[in-house]
């Protein structure tokens, strides 16, 4: 096997392998529902806490 | 295909038992159990199967790819928003709305569903990035000048005649879309309006609206405001207060109330015409009508497709019903109206779909429906995922909403005076205007449609804060019975559901189903539930 074909199928390899992993990692992600809980208990919070200090100029 | 299917049935039959489709019909749990209780927070995502599961992976994918593209698009704009207004923290709960609206779904139900929720998705992220980007707030941007902003329920497609100027209706980012998506969003509003003396018995539309305008929440932009004469008067209070507010000239496309008269249109067509010269006068613009024709094309596309649609929708065989129609046509009519030719190739790729299910006598929802049902619901049936609900619990599906039935006529795109007669029809008939305004007749249509879809039940939406609607309350309840239809009324106080909650509202539905009907539930753990703290 040249070494053309030797690279190329490295590369592959690796794709492969990046694209199987980055799979696995957001598959468990979305089964296991994390960006909402994440959203739900950390960033919603966190944003209202910030909305409810607010001072707005509410004159009418 | 077939091959696929054949290597996956056996994982499909070792997990079969985590499907809560599966497990209600076995009595070992159901769509309910994988939620921690109140909050509307699932431990896990359903499980579908493995291919459906796939797809809903996929499409969750889709979906993540255009917020990230939304963030890239003005990155310090979005983030200045996320800090200023609180209506965009609310947007973060779209991934839970999207699982919960289509909770149940399998095979080609699934796969439109998500065609037409990614075509909403790309369509409103894009739009948050320019509202944004070009928001006077905000700093600003390079088309804050070139916006026209408009009322909601105004349709945008005629102002595409101004080339180089942008449509955009106001309250659609901080309240139209987002009250379906965060039911808590709009009492923070509706509390910011009563403050000031605002009575609270008004529709909590109109309420939440002009809170948001108290509260300096709406997006800054444009030159001008072209506002609307609207089915009720606390609308119109909402449109003047949002006027006093936000400060700038204001031109009221007043069209007809009464636009099923045939004298009416000429008064509607002439403040159509003024509307037009009112934004040339601000802006420096001409309008073009070539320009108009080329959107009033995709509209008269998305519009001839609706059509074929409703014929299967007729037939027990249409893979498209409930929330997936009702709130894509909502906002492929209301908020796109021609101006996004995605939206024409999805509406072309579904409608394949749908002829394909009809040509093989596929029956929906796993052949379980047991009603076939006319809505007559707006929001409130949105943030409850209420189609979704009564289709998964009692077997009804939701063949058409009152709101899918907005203008449909063509429009010419040759002849500007053919065009702006049939522009005035299509406008009149617009987003509330075409069903609770306009007289009885437009209110009486509900049986008709009913009729034409074989319906055999009515879900008539009753808003407890509409004084309009109210008063025709136990005249709808008189017919429903002379016509010998299932009536039922489902309370709700539309975007406030501190009045009357989600579970009030199901219970509507739970009483006439177990007491008049006398019917089973198809999954007995959506019954009654406590999610009072959901999004």
């Amino acid at each position: 096997m040249n070494k053309f074909w030797k690279t190329l199928l490295k590369i592959l390899g690796k794709t492969l392998l990046i694209g199987f992993i980055t799979f696995v990692l957001t598959f468990a992600l979305y089964m296991f529902n994390g960006e909402n809980k994440l959203i739900y208990y950390v960033v919603r919070p966190f944003l209202n806490k910030h909305y409810d200090s607010q001072v707005r100029d509410r004159k009418v | 295909m077939k091959a696929i299917d054949k290597l996956i049935a056996p994982l499909d039959k070792a997990l079969e038992r985590f499907d809560p489709l599966w497990q209600a019909e076995h009595g070992t749990g159901g769509l309910r159990s994988r939620y921690y209780d109140k909050t509307g927070v699932a431990k896990w995502r359903e499980w579908r199967g493995v291919k459906d599961t796939l797809y809903d992976y996929t499409a969750w994918i889709k979906n993540i790819i255009c917020m990230v593209q939304m963030v890239a698009m003005a990155p310090l704009p979005i983030l200045k928003g996320f800090w200023e207004y609180r209506w965009m923290g609310s947007y973060l709960g779209t991934f839970m709305f999207i699982d919960r609206l289509f909770e149940g779904y399998r095979g080609p139900e699934l796969r439109i569903a998500h065609m037409n929720m990614h075509a909403i998705v790309q369509s409103l992220t894009k739009r948050i990035a320019f509202a944004l980007k070009n928001d006077a707030r905000l700093g600003g941007g390079p088309d804050t000048e070139n916006i026209i902003p408009h009322d909601e329920t105004i349709t945008p497609l005629f102002l595409k005649g101004f080339k180089g100027l942008y449509p955009f209706p106001l309250q659609t980012l901080p309240e139209f879309i987002i009250c379906d998506v965060d039911q808590h969003i709009e009492p923070y509003y509706v509390d910011v309006a009563e403050s000031f003396g605002l009575p609270a018995d008004v529709c909590s539309r109109c309420a939440a609206e002009t809170g948001v305008a108290i509260d300096d929440a709406f997006p800054l932009f444009g030159k001008v405001m072209l506002s609307t004469n609207m089915p009720c008067n606390a609308s119109e209070a909402t449109s003047m207060f949002q006027r006093r507010r936000i400060g700038k000239p204001d031109f009221p496309i007043t069209l007809a109330m009464q636009h099923n008269e045939k004298e009416a249109l000429p008064y509607s067509r002439q403040t159509l015409l003024d509307a037009i010269a009112f934004v040339e006068e601000h802006y420096g613009v001409k309008y073009d009508w070539d320009e108009f024709f080329k959107y009033a094309k995709l509209m008269n596309e998305q519009n001839t497709i609706e059509l074929e649609k409703w014929d299967f929708f007729k037939t027990p065989y249409s893979p498209l019903s409930g929330v997936s129609e009702s709130l894509y046509r909502l906002y492929s009519w209301q908020s796109v109206n021609g101006q996004d030719p995605y939206f024409n190739k999805v509406d072309r790729k579904v409608i394949e779909i749908i002829r394909k299910a009809y040509e093989q006598k596929y029956l929906p929802f796993g052949g379980k429906t047991r009603h076939r049902a006319f809505l007559w619901g707006p929001s409130a049936v949105y943030y409850t995922d209420f189609p979704t609900w009564v289709q998964n619990c009692w077997g009804i599906t939701i063949v058409l909403n009152m709101d899918s039935t907005m203008g449909f006529n063509m429009i010419d795109t040759e002849d500007p005076e053919k065009a702006l007669d049939d522009l005035t029809r299509f406008t009149e008939k617009a987003c509330m205007r075409h069903h609770a305004v306009g007289g009885w007749d437009n209110i009486n249509a509900l049986w008709t449609w009913a009729k034409e879809f074989n319906c055999d039940m009515i879900l008539f939406n009753d808003n407890i804060a509409c004084k309009g609607m109210l008063g025709t309350h136990a005249l709808m309840e008189e017919q429903a019975r002379e016509m010998g239809f299932h009536f039922i009324f489902v309370e709700h106080d539309l975007e406030d559901s501190r009045t009357v909650s989600r579970q009030d509202m199901r219970n509507c539905v739970n009483n006439y189903m177990s007491v008049v009907l006398g019917e089973k539930p198809l999954d007995p753990t959506i019954v009654e539930f406590d999610d009072a703290a959901a999004y």
